[in-house]
């Protein structure tokens, strides 16, 4: 009697096994698109979106802090590399962010990095090459999400990092 | 019962319960290469390749566009200092010193990581909001009610978890976060 069961339990321990894996490995891809949705609603790709500060009526991405101003830009790399322009806060601490369609971080620089000055980057996939000038930056996927994290404290200041984050840039070559 | 039907009904139960076990896993516990620290806890891996596929899962989940270690570090508090689930009904006492990077905060949230809706509308205490004594000492309340001093609301949620972000850690404190001077979070009384 038990022997007739061995081979279908073998077969579904087996399978078993490999959806506990497939659902580990597409959980983040599947978050990765709905925060790209989400920010694609707030304007097209290769374009940055200035969030207001977080509040707990306006948060869109999980985790977020109330301290930092955040401006992300969708990119889409598969037309051509994706230029990155970082205008400088001086005297506080900003940083930006490469995250590829798996979540993981292609690049970071801070205002430590760049010693002050802004940040210039190259998105682009195999076979694509940065313009003089930018740091060129290899994307493993087209798509991820390009995000500029400022401090933002006291927050009476924002409204005068937020004229000068407004100068960043993102777009296609 | 035919042969068929045992196959369907041990592939059906393992696609279901391999999926599900992941999905228990991703939402809860601790995870490959985390440290704890106190009542603390941080990973080492967070936001690079290097990250195991559950780590990549979770942080995506509970901390989606997370910085790696060099640039920020992510310490999240779920218990307090004897051990006891963050209750949103209690007051705590978060107390601590110097903290070993160029800046910090405590973020409280509920569920995944959400801020918590409050008529205070404060949801974070960043280093520069906290009075610093003489010999480097700083503390403020969590608290359901207002309180005196530097106060972060709780909302009442019944459960919450704090999250300590170190911008620029040291070298030290990246390569060996287990030695990091962090809070303490002590319960006062509950309501």
């Amino acid at each position: 009697m038990m022997r007739r069961w061995i081979f279908p339990i073998l077969a579904g321990a087996v399978l078993g096994a490999g959806a506990y894996q497939a659902t580990l490995l597409a959980t983040p891809y599947a978050l990765m698109q709905a925060a790209m949705m989400k920010v694609g609603k707030q304007g097209p790709a290769n374009q940055f979106a200035f969030a207001p500060m977080t509040t707990a009526e306006n948060q869109t991405i999980v985790r977020p802090s109330p301290d930092l101003s955040y401006s992300v830009c969708a990119f889409d790399v598969s037309k051509g590399p994706v230029l990155v322009d970082v205008q400088p806060v001086p005297g506080y601490y900003w940083s930006v962010s490469v995250f590829d369609a798996r979540t993981d971080v292609a690049a970071v620089r801070s205002d430590r990095d760049t010693k002050g000055a802004s940040a210039r980057l190259a998105l682009m996939k195999q076979g694509q090459t940065a313009p003089a000038g930018y740091d060129p930056v290899r994307v493993g996927y087209d798509r991820g999400l390009v995000l500029i994290r400022i401090l933002v404290a006291p927050a009476s200041t924002f409204p005068t990092i937020d004229a000068i984050r407004r100068k960043s840039t993102c777009k296609q070559l | 019962m035919k042969t068929w039907h045992r196959f369907a009904a041990c592939i059906a139960l393992g696609l279901v319960g391999g999926a599900a076990y992941a999905v228990h896993q991703v939402r809860g516990g601790l995870s490959d290469g985390m440290v704890e620290i106190g009542p603390w806890q941080t990973g080492k891996s967070f936001g690079t390749v290097d990250a195991s596929a559950l780590t990549r899962a979770k942080v995506a989940l509970g901390g989606l566009l997370a910085l790696p270690s060099r640039e920020a570090m992510y310490f999240t508090a779920q218990k307090d200092s004897d051990g006891r689930a963050l209750d949103g009904r209690c007051t705590y006492v978060v107390r601590g010193g110097k903290l070993d990077g160029r800046w910090w905060s405590v973020t409280l949230y509920e569920g995944e990581g959400w801020l918590v809706k409050n008529a205070a509308k404060r949801w974070s205490v960043p280093a520069s909001a906290v009075p610093v004594d003489e010999a480097g000492g700083w503390s403020f309340t969590v608290a359901p009610s207002a309180q005196s001093g530097k106060w972060l609301p709780t909302g009442s949620v019944p459960k919450f978890d704090l999250t300590l972000r170190l911008y620029h850690p040291s070298a030290t404190t990246i390569q060996s976060p287990e030695t990091a001077q962090l809070p303490t979070i002590e319960r006062k009384e509950c309501v």
